[in-house]
């Protein structure tokens, strides 16, 4: 609609996502020692609440109604004591908490990408309540309670107008709940709790409607009651009930309708009820008290130290920072300097180098603000490991080291489905079918899964590694044989390159598709991704042994230390990562082929030459392979040379897309990914190394 | 309901306003390999002069580069090599007219600036040749009896032209 509906829903999904990672974080750890802490169960009820209110707001029927549902079912935990709950229904409430948390992350996808949500979702919370219905009912039977309740149950169908037999009520309010809510006596249950939480002192009948599903059928068909003592309680609860959902209709009985009733009713039966169920109430305030007293404590908003940003605010103080650094190196290497004075040059240099410090501290600060830690996605693959167990049978359990390795945002989106996929990878085919298969490797039986993340110099370094069947080169290499994507003769692949094979599209070990993995798409799109983001994906195995995947990539996108290089009047910035040496060469060093392409002897491999001038068509007078030099560059797996007239210098570079305009002529497919502003304000072209090669080699 | 009505009855004139005799719009004129065009100020942001041009390999030669406006990035055009003529050397009056068409910003490299000048669009008239080429879009004659080009920005901003 505007903006503000915009920045609303932004603000809701944000919410609405960390609040079920948050969950999902609870449920996994919780799942471990099968049992949900106190402060964890409040903590799902809170977010359940908060997800079921702001989706509401922002009418999103089926995220509420499913929330609500939840909270339901957790408002009752809370209220019973997840001890209260058998073993068995404790797994199936991890289950379908499990599978809740889907159908809201399904729903919340669904108004990410403006589709509709789903209608249909009766299904499901029929499921959650009778979930909800099954514990409450077992509850009821281990207390022994339920015989008391369907006398009860009983005694008030006889007669549809008695109220309950309470001397000291002043008053009564008769409440009649909406038609087909479900689960009418927990329902009531809450109006009651609701009602306690102001302080309201009362009664109400049937008294074990908290404890006993049975009282359901009575509240349907009779209502339920509250008793007052007196007439400012009863306007005072009046007034709570205007707000509470699902009341159909109530009305406020005074004690004489009650006095003829009673007579009338003649409700003996009913009578050696009231003094068990009476004490049964005066009890339950107490810990009603506590809870209730507990729950605003929690609702306080907890001192937040962190606060969300646009990113793309984030990207334009990158920028700007950026800028003043290169203005900053204008300013202090400014060649009127030298007109001054000595005495105020000093002085100058002096300040100079003060604000030097600060912009290098600012850079920093900036840098490290689009920071954010990995643990994200490892958690997303504790959820995956925990559903492919269950799924597949194995036991396996995931080591997560160095979760708190920092990684630029934009490479965090970029990387989680990799990780996703090496992770399925390595459950479905890696670890042994079963624990006997390990016994006999000599294995301990449960599988383990290591996923690890750590920085070195430039790079976050990640690995997954299993500790399964481990890979057997000739069977990848039978595989390719079979499907054509050999290039050599098969005894001249090493065994790193046989490993290889698995990243080359088309190929797949698994002969069947699962859920999971093996949909023909694979290891290829791994490799893809990675190395969007200027990463390297790398694979060790050895057969019985295991499978260990590292994956390499830059720390940030927006800052790269790069060597400036000369091509006639161009200057183009060449990644320092990708550099492995530079050198000066002979002209009979170097080697052609048949149609003149040149290559040169590198530590006893030959590697392609690549002249830019000439790629580039650029007009430069150094043409001759003595007058220039050479730059061994490295990129993924590929390597050659790359012929420049000159190197100028390292230098940290801020990296500027290029104008969109630029889009159509595929110039990233060239080798150019992007630009930068340099010390003099002349713009620099940044090179990729290997859409270079690419371009340059694998299209002659 | 009464207001609608007033500003339907508004609108009809204007309508007819437009339609009447004059559409005055206030237009950069500017000269390049002979031909004087001109252009919506609306359109144009700056224009700056001797500035270092960036060339950018592997893109079609009337794309002179880039070049860094205060820190940003934008692409630059020779005019003179959209229309397929020579090369001139950039001198002093060589300048770069940045403009912000629906927010795509790009610079044109002109042989030089003129004037601003109001120019009545509906005496513009189309040009009565069949050309393949699109830089310009109309022609108009003002009143020193000068003929003056309509540049068309739109085509060279959604890079129809090359």
């Amino acid at each position: 609609m505007d903006n503000g509906m915009e920045s609303m829903l932004d603000t809701y999904l944000y919410e609405t996502n960390s609040l079920l990672d948050r969950l999902d974080e609870m449920l996994v750890a919780d799942e471990e020692t099968e049992d949900f802490s106190t402060d964890d169960v409040n903590e799902i009820f809170r977010i359940m609440h908060t997800i079921k209110g702001s989706s509401a707001m922002m009418e999103f029927g089926s995220l509420s109604t499913i929330a609500h549902r939840i909270e339901d079912l957790f408002f009752y935990i809370r209220d019973k004591g997840i001890s209260s709950l058998a073993h068995e229904h404790r797994k199936e409430l991890f289950n379908l908490m499990f599978r809740s948390e889907d159908q809201l992350r399904g729903e919340v996808a669904k108004v990410e990408s403006g589709s509709p949500l789903s209608e249909n979702i009766d299904e499901f919370t029929a499921e959650i309540e009778g979930f909800l219905a099954k514990i409450s009912g077992n509850g009821d039977s281990s207390q022994d309670e339920a015989s008391t309740a369907g006398a009860s149950g009983q005694t008030a169908a006889e007669d549809d107008s008695a109220l309950p037999d309470d001397p000291q009520a002043a008053c009564f309010i008769h409440i009649f709940l909406e038609e087909g809510v479900g689960m009418e006596n927990l329902r009531a249950y809450m109006i009651v709790n609701a009602l306690k939480e102001v302080g309201a002192d009362f009664r109400y009948y049937p008294a074990n409607m908290d404890t006993d599903s049975g009282t359901c059928q009575t509240i349907i068909e009779n209502g339920f009651f509250l008793a007052f003592d007196s007439q400012e309680n009863t306007s005072m609860a009046e007034d709570i009930l205007k707000t509470q959902n699902h009341i159909h209709s109530y009305e406020i009985v005074e004690p004489a309708a009650k006095e003829t009733a009673q007579p009338e009713a003649e409700a003996p039966a009913a009578l050696p009820e009231q003094p068990v169920s009476a004490p049964a109430a005066k009890e339950a305030p107490a810990p009603k008290q506590e809870s209730g007293a507990a729950a605003p404590a929690s609702h306080a908003p907890v001192k937040q130290s962190l606060i969300s940003v646009n990113l793309s605010k984030l990207d334009s103080l990158v920028d700007i920072v950026g800028e003043i650094v290169i203005t900053e190196s204008m300013v202090t290497a400014s060649p009127e300097l030298s007109h001054l004075p000595r005495d105020s040059y000093d002085n100058f240099m002096q300040s100079a180098r003060q604000l030097r410090k600060l912009t290098d501290d600012l850079q920093d600060i900036s840098m490290s603000l689009r920071m954010v830690p990995i643990s994200g996605v490892f958690q997303k693959m504790n959820r995956i490991v925990r559903d492919m167990k269950q799924k597949l049978n194995k036991d396996v359990r995931l080591t997560v080291i160095g979760e708190n390795t920092e990684v630029d945002k934009t490479i965090i989106d970029s990387i989680q489905d990799p990780i996703m996929h090496i992770v399925r990878n390595s459950m479905d085919h890696g670890i042994e079918e079963t624990a006997a298969e390990r016994i006999a490797a000599g294995k301990d039986p449960q599988g383990e899964l290591i996923l690890s993340a750590s920085h070195s110099s430039s790079e976050v370094v990640i690995s997954i590694s299993d500790d399964g069947y481990g890979m057997d080169a000739g069977k990848l290499l039978a595989k390719a044989r079979e499907k054509g994507l050999l290039t050599k003769p098969e005894s001249e692949y090493s065994q790193k390159e046989a490993l290889g094979l698995i990243m080359l599209p088309g190929f797949s070990t698994n002969q069947t598709v699962t859920e999971y993995s093996g949909r023909g798409v694979g290891m290829d799109v791994v490799k893809k991704n990675i190395e969007a983001v200027g990463g390297t994906v790398s694979l060790t195995s050895e057969l019985g042994v295991g499978t260990t995947i590292t994956m390499s990539i830059p720390l940030t996108l927006a800052i790269v230390t790069g060597m400036k290089v000369t091509v006639g009047n161009s200057i183009f910035t060449i990644p320092i990562s990708n550099i492995r040496q530079s050198f000066k060469v002979r002209n009979e060093e170097v080697v052609l082929d048949e149609c003149g392409h040149e290559m040169v002897d590198r530590m006893g491999t030959f590697y392609p030459i690549i002249r830019l001038h000439r790629f580039y068509n650029l007009d430069t007078e150094i043409t001759s392979i003595e007058d220039g030099i050479l730059l061994w560059v490295e990129a993924s797996d590929r390597s050659y040379c790359l012929f420049v007239d000159d190197l100028i210098d390292e230098q940290q570079v801020v990296v500027k897309s290029l104008p969109s305009f630029f889009n159509e002529f595929g110039l990233k497919n060239a080798g150019i990914t992007g630009c930068t502003i340099l010390g003099d304000g002349n713009i620099s072209i940044i090179l990729d190394i290997l859409t270079l090669y690419m371009a340059a080699i694998e299209t002659i | 309901m009464s207001n609608q009505e007033e500003t339907l009855v508004q609108n009809v004139q204007d309508f007819g306003e437009s339609e009447g005799k004059q559409s005055i719009e206030r237009c950069l004129t500017f000269e390049s390999g002979g031909l004087v065009m001109f252009l919506s100020t609306e359109y144009v942001t700056e224009i700056i002069n001797d500035y270092p041009i960036t060339p950018i390999p592997l893109v079609p030669s009337f794309i002179k580069g880039v070049i860094n406006v205060r820190g940003r990035i934008f692409p630059a055009l020779d005019i003179r090599l959209c229309m397929g003529m020579p090369q001139l050397e950039y001198t002093n009056k060589t300048c770069i007219i940045m403009l912000n068409i629906d927010s795509t910003v790009l610079g044109i490299v002109v042989d030089s600036v003129q004037k601003v000048m109001d120019i009545d669009l509906n005496q513009v008239h189309p040009i009565p040749i069949k050309r393949r080429q699109k830089l310009l879009d109309g022609m108009v004659t003002v009143e020193d009896g000068r003929v003056l080009m309509s540049f068309d920005y739109k085509a060279l901003a959604s890079g129809q032209y090359n």
